[in-house]
């Protein structure tokens, strides 16, 4: 005869412990009958003489499986079932329906009520084993699940509080809003599709009146594509830009990242837009890898999508970046924004799309820096009709007062 | 093996997997609760309430169920099928019945707990 001892259970050997089983049943002779075989089965047996007191016993004991009768005084054994499978901590609990009748519709009833399965009453020896073990191997599966579950939802809460820790991180890396140098003002807004983005954006002050802004885009989503910008932003550093290129011109800057950064193994790559701007010379000069994310917003009211057919980065080595420049007058405005911004649909599909950003941003073009910046947040949520973006979204807003 | 008409003590013992000192157990609760139960299906019959005439005669089923007593059993399910169906005009009958076949069951188990089970 087959033990607990011989069905090894998953919940065995997590918890190393007896399998219990809860008996419920108001008449005596049957409910000791029953326990005693239970026992000598191996398993630890708890009784209770109705369906109240089977649940008090349910929630004190936890057992792996409960046997019921169907037809008990205080609570029978349907109440039971529905009682426990509206409640979150017992739902899962193996139940086997004891009843001696067997006929189909109560049957039905029994398992529509939250019965797992049936027994009974006159059921041979051989009978109640078999459907106790199948009970017992089902709550192991379960407990097992649940264990798994718990261990699951333990690990994500560890890497959500890590994933914080590291987009505090990435914040710390971004450039704070207001006034960069005299004449020169900055706000942008930052909305990672996940808690870790990909997109990072900066300011490198050569000069007094010279600085370079660039906006990177890092292909993918999540920690993978956040670390790769964030070392790419270390290459981005003043002193190593003048380590490496030993120039300030974009696509120079461009050409040498192309060199050191190449494609991952997995096919991960860069897209950028550089700029520098030229506050003495009111020159603007830009260069672009795959990116095509930079808008100037002329004071006249005219805009200007600053882009030049190009590769991303790591795709050819052999590519050389090329530098192009534009003149800028004062109340002059310059954005640099992530694809993420409007290529976003509205409920049927449809994109916002570069030319309704461009709309926007000239309507927005008479009012402060900062209201533009929030306003065109807000109607590209109002297009797509929910505030989660599904890519990663960065809008830096640069106006030139000097 | 000894076996009262009655009652099957080896298919009774079999369902106990041959455990005689529950089995004894067993026979001394029933000996002590059946009286009792029937005296329940009694009072319900007198009082004509089906509904407690029908969870005596089910409380007693679940009992008798455990000493394979087949005569007895059917008597009980006779009058609990009679209850839940609101018979009472042949309820009295089947109670009668099941009152001559449990007081036969109940000496003849009386017998085995006093000499105890021949091995």
């Amino acid at each position: 005869m087959a033990t607990p001892a011989d069905v090894t259970t998953f919940r065995n050997v997590v918890e190393d412990r007896v399998p219990t089983v809860l008996v419920v049943d108001d008449e005596p002779t049957a409910r000791m009958a029953l326990a005693a075989r239970l026992k000598r089965l191996g398993y630890r047996v708890i009784e209770a003489e109705n369906g109240r007191a089977g649940l008090e016993a349910l929630r004190r004991e936890r057992p792996d499986l409960t046997i019921l009768d169907w037809m008990m005084p205080v609570m029978d054994g349907p109440t039971f079932c529905e009682v426990i499978r509206q409640d979150p901590d017992l739902l899962s609990s193996q139940i086997l329906m004891m009843t001696s009748h067997d006929q189909p519709e109560q049957i039905a009833e029994g398992l529509a009520r939250g019965a797992d399965d049936f027994l009974s009453k006159a059921a041979s020896k051989y009978e109640v084993m078999a459907r106790v073990q199948a009970g017992m191997r089902s709550a192991a599966l379960i407990r097992r699940l649940e264990h798994v579950t718990e261990e699951i939802r333990t690990k994500q809460e560890a890497l959500e509080r890590e994933l914080q820790s590291a987009a505090r991180y990435v914040e710390t890396l971004l450039p704070a809003s207001g006034t960069v140098v005299p004449g020169v003002q900055l706000i942008h807004t930052y909305r990672p599709s996940l808690t870790l983005g990909g997109d990072l954006f900066n300011i490198i002050q050569w000069s007094d009146d010279f600085l370079g802004l660039y906006l990177l885009d890092a292909s993918g989503h999540g920690v993978s594509p956040a670390l790769r910008s964030a070392s790419f932003s270390t290459f981005l550093r003043r002193d190593s830009l003048l380590h490496h290129v030993g120039s300030n011109d974009p696509g120079a800057i461009l050409t040498e990242a192309n060199r050191q950064f190449p494609l991952t193994e997995n096919g991960h790559y860069f897209t950028i837009v550089f700029v520098s701007l030229d506050l003495r010379c009111h020159t603007l000069s830009y260069a672009t890898a795959g990116h095509n994310g930079a808008l100037l917003h002329r004071r006249s009211g005219e805009t200007c999508w600053m882009a030049q057919p190009s590769l991303p980065l790591g795709f050819d080595k052999s590519t050389t970046y090329v530098t192009a420049e534009l003149p800028i007058v004062l109340g002059d405005r310059l954005y640099l924004l992530s694809d993420g911004l409007y290529e976003i649909p509205d409920r049927t599909g449809e994109l916002w799309g570069q030319g309704r950003l461009d709309e926007t941003i000239r309507r927005f073009g008479d009012r402060p820096l900062a209201e533009a910046v929030s306003g065109i947040i807000a109607e590209s949520i109002r297009w797509q009709g929910h505030e989660q973006f599904p890519d990663d979204v960065a809008l830096m807003g640069v106006e030139i007062a000097v | 093996m000894d076996q009262d008409p009655i009652f099957s003590l080896e298919e009774a013992l079999a369902r106990l997997d041959d455990d005689r000192e529950t089995f004894q157990m067993i026979v001394k609760l029933f000996v002590e609760q059946g009286p009792k139960e029937l005296a329940e299906a009694r009072a319900a019959l007198d009082s004509r309430n089906a509904v407690d005439l029908a969870r005596s005669s089910h409380r007693l089923k679940g009992a008798i169920l455990q000493f394979c007593a087949p005569a007895v059993l059917q008597a009980c399910k006779d009058l609990e099928a009679a209850a839940i169906g609101g018979n009472l005009q042949d309820a009295g009958e089947l109670y009668a019945i099941l009152e001559r076949e449990l007081l036969r069951l109940m000496s003849a188990l009386r017998l085995v707990h006093s000499k105890g089970i021949p091995a």
